[in-house]
């Protein structure tokens, strides 16, 4: 290239970087919420974004809700989860938001940090419904903003008939675990449990600190990965690999096929499955598998809790009516039929006494398990730091670090990145 | 020998033929089976049982009419503005002499090293102060004019000689007629390649449509066929019912242009 052309590039360079400084600034993050006038009548139209199969099904859902209310037209567009998050940030970065939007569970963080959302108003919404781990994931600096919609957990999934063959019962302990998989093990099941140790592996360790009463960040918003409860819990992930209890020599694609077959006996998962095993596992599968709660650690049998939340944006036109729709998805019997609809828990505590909740007795374990069960916390970096928890798993599960070594290196790379608050 | 020779070239041929198709067979087969038999182990390659379930889904949970209408719409404006412009400044580029030529190539160059995705966001914000967000014009606006097409057009165009130009300048003959009747004809193969390579980019385009779009009838295929995976599970058969639909397009046009493709790329090489 001339040297001519070459200049000029750099200068145009340099004018582009110049320009990429402008955008719009955050807020302070405690902000008080404002009430919603619940007595006057709400109209006009709702845009609604949401994501995957709640994206597909709200449309007719909401029918509903415009039949109540009168002079209220909910507009939902179905968005891909792919484009979810850029999706939403574009919108905030162009002030061209909906009025209410679906989000990840763990995006509130860096959503509230742009100041483009409304903190949840006191007078409509009644914290006290929620399972208090699913309001932990609106709930950002003391400010909550948005509710929970719907959460799911995770159980243990076991070949029932395998089991039964072994003379083996759901374990209610890590000990007692260990020697339930041998049982399946001896019963055929050759490569024992199917543990996760690639992509997401983070949301079985996270688990397995809780149980011992540990936690990932202190009461001052510092990481605390290089702790007495990380390393045992990645030493406890690790001896299942170690003692052939679960392997790493299979392609992690061969599940849940290998499930079906009776290759693998046992699994971590969320409701889901439930789902998936009846629909893939051929006919009779379906009473051949059964769930039971987390096993328990020396402190408890706490869970992970994941799901979506709801929130509404301050550019919103229409906030009353944006929180009275957002209001009316979470009333028990709305929660309920929501159940029944796309499969969604009910993040509401009242909606599981509800016939359609209690018919299934699988369902009623995740029930019960999300009475125990935490998120992690919301901040805006943690798609950075499950990523960490991800790498370091996998050494640890490949046998190439040891605990010890594994949690210090998660420590220092989550320091680097910091919480973003 | 010459015999032996013969038959190893088939074989290898046949090796490349399988390790190119297979993919597309599979999908194709794969989009009549159930998604319990497309997770089986061993797979099975002729389905067990022809259902087309999965093409009855794909057409009920999505507007397959309008949606694909939507993706015809941008590709041929998109493909007809990137032929007719990227060639007019390529042309200026080559056959004409003005002051900072050199400048603008190198601002089309660098816009080619910039990653798309970091434009995502500023060009979203112009896009909808425009208020142009769900708008065709919206989803076809940054595509219009290409740097890599300007790229290959002036390439291609720096081969053709200036003598024919100048001759043409001689007889009296204006710029446009130049362009559109000398230049034009010449550039066929690559204008072929051109027209192949932006209507793929547009038509497998996801991350730009589907956040200008702010309804489902502004979705293109590629957009609406996002929407039917879940978060935690993915309905194969659906999935691969959707891609069936989107790439036959691409195919039948590939099929059709192929010759002037091959002969566009091999020129487009000399360089």
């Amino acid at each position: 290239m001339k040297p001519y052309t070459t200049r000029s590039l750099a200068l145009i360079t340099a004018g582009l970087l110049v320009l990429a400084g402008c955008g719009r600034g955050p807020t302070g993050a405690a902000e008080k919420p404002k009430d919603v006038n619940t007595t006057a009548k709400a109209t006009g139209t709702l845009a609604v974004w949401a994501m995957g199969s709640e994206g597909e099904a709200l449309a007719t859902f909401a029918k509903r809700f415009e039949a109540a209310n009168p002079g209220i037209k909910v507009t939902v567009t179905p968005i891909g989860w792919d484009v979810a998050h850029d999706k939403i940030t574009a919108s905030i970065a162009s002030r061209t938001t909906p009025d209410v939007s679906m989000i990840g569970s763990t995006w509130m963080g860096e959503l509230a940090k742009t100041g483009a959302v409304d903190p949840t108003p006191g007078n409509l919404i009644d914290k006290s419904a929620f399972f208090p781990s699913a309001w932990d994931t609106v709930q950002v600096n003391g400010t909550a903003w948005g509710v929970p919609w719907y959460v799911e957990t995770r159980v243990l999934y076991y070949r029932k008939d395998l089991a039964a063959k072994a003379g083996v019962t759901p374990p209610a302990t890590w000990d007692e675990t260990k020697s339930f998989v041998k049982g399946l093990q001896k019963a055929g099941a050759g490569q024992g449990m199917n543990l996760n140790y690639t992509t997401g592996s983070w949301q079985e360790i996270l688990p397995l600190i809780w149980q011992q009463g540990g936690s990932i960040i202190g009461s001052d918003g510092k990481w605390t990965f290089d702790t007495p409860e990380t390393v045992k819990a990645l030493a406890q992930q690790q001896s299942y690999f170690k003692e052939g209890l679960a392997s790493t020599k299979v392609d992690p694609a061969s599940f849940p096929a290998s499930f079906f077959k009776g290759e693998v006996g046992a699994y971590y998962s969320g409701p889901w499955m439930i789902a998936g095993m009846e629909k893939d596992g051929g006919p009779g599968f379906a009473g051949k598998f059964d769930v039971a709660p987390y096993p328990k650690g020396s402190a408890g049998g706490t869970s992970f809790i994941g799901g979506s939340d709801l929130v509404v944006f301050k550019d919103s036109g229409n906030r009353d009516a944006a929180w009275k729709f957002v209001q009316w998805l979470s009333t028990p019997e709305t929660q309920a039929s929501w159940f029944e609809t796309v499969k969604d828990l009910p993040s509401v505590q009242a909606a599981w006494q509800r016939p359609e909740l209690t018919a299934d007795k699988r369902v009623t374990v995740f029930g019960e398990q999300l009475k125990d069960a935490k998120t992690p916390p919301p901040v805006p970096t943690w798609d950075q730091i499950a990523k960490v928890i991800d790498q370091e798993v996998e050494k640890v599960a490949l046998g190439k670090a040891t605990p010890q070594d594994a949690a210090k290196a998660i420590q220092s790379q989550a320091d680097a990145v910091g919480t973003g608050l | 020998m010459k015999r032996l020779r013969v038959a190893a070239l088939y074989a290898a041929l046949t090796i490349g033929l399988v390790a190119v198709a297979g993919p597309f067979v599979w999908t194709l087969l794969g989009s009549f089976k159930t998604d319990a038999e497309i997770r089986q182990d061993p797979p099975t390659l002729l389905p067990l049982r022809w259902i087309t379930d999965n093409y009855a889904a794909l057409f009920e949970r999505m507007d397959v009419v309008t949606v694909t209408l939507n993706s015809v719409i941008v590709a041929v404006i998109v493909v007809a503005s990137n032929l007719l412009f990227c060639s007019l400044v390529a042309y200026a580029l080559t056959k004409l002499d003005f002051a900072g030529g050199r400048v603008v190539f190198g601002l089309v160059l660098l816009q080619m090293m910039v990653p798309a995705i970091v434009l995502l966001i500023p060009q979203f914000v112009t896009v909808a102060s425009l208020n142009l967000a769900d708008s065709y014009a919206g989803i076809v606006l940054p595509g219009l004019v290409t740097p890599l097409g300007v790229f290959m057009m002036r390439q291609f165009m720096g081969e053709i000689p200036d003598e024919l130009v100048y001759a043409a300048r001689v007889d009296g003959s204006g710029e446009f007629r130049i362009f559109f009747r000398i230049v034009m004809p010449l550039c066929k193969p690559v204008l072929a390649t051109l027209g192949l390579i932006t209507f793929m980019g547009s038509w497998n385009g996801f991350i730009w449509p589907a956040v200008v779009a702010q309804r489902k009838e502004m979705y293109t295929l590629p957009v609406a066929l996002a929407g039917l995976s879940s978060r935690e599970t993915v309905h194969y058969g659906l999935l691969l019912a959707g891609v069936i639909v989107v790439i036959t397009p691409v195919l039948l046009l590939f099929v059709s242009l192929q010759r002037y493709f091959v002969q566009g790329v091999a020129t487009a090489g000399l360089k």
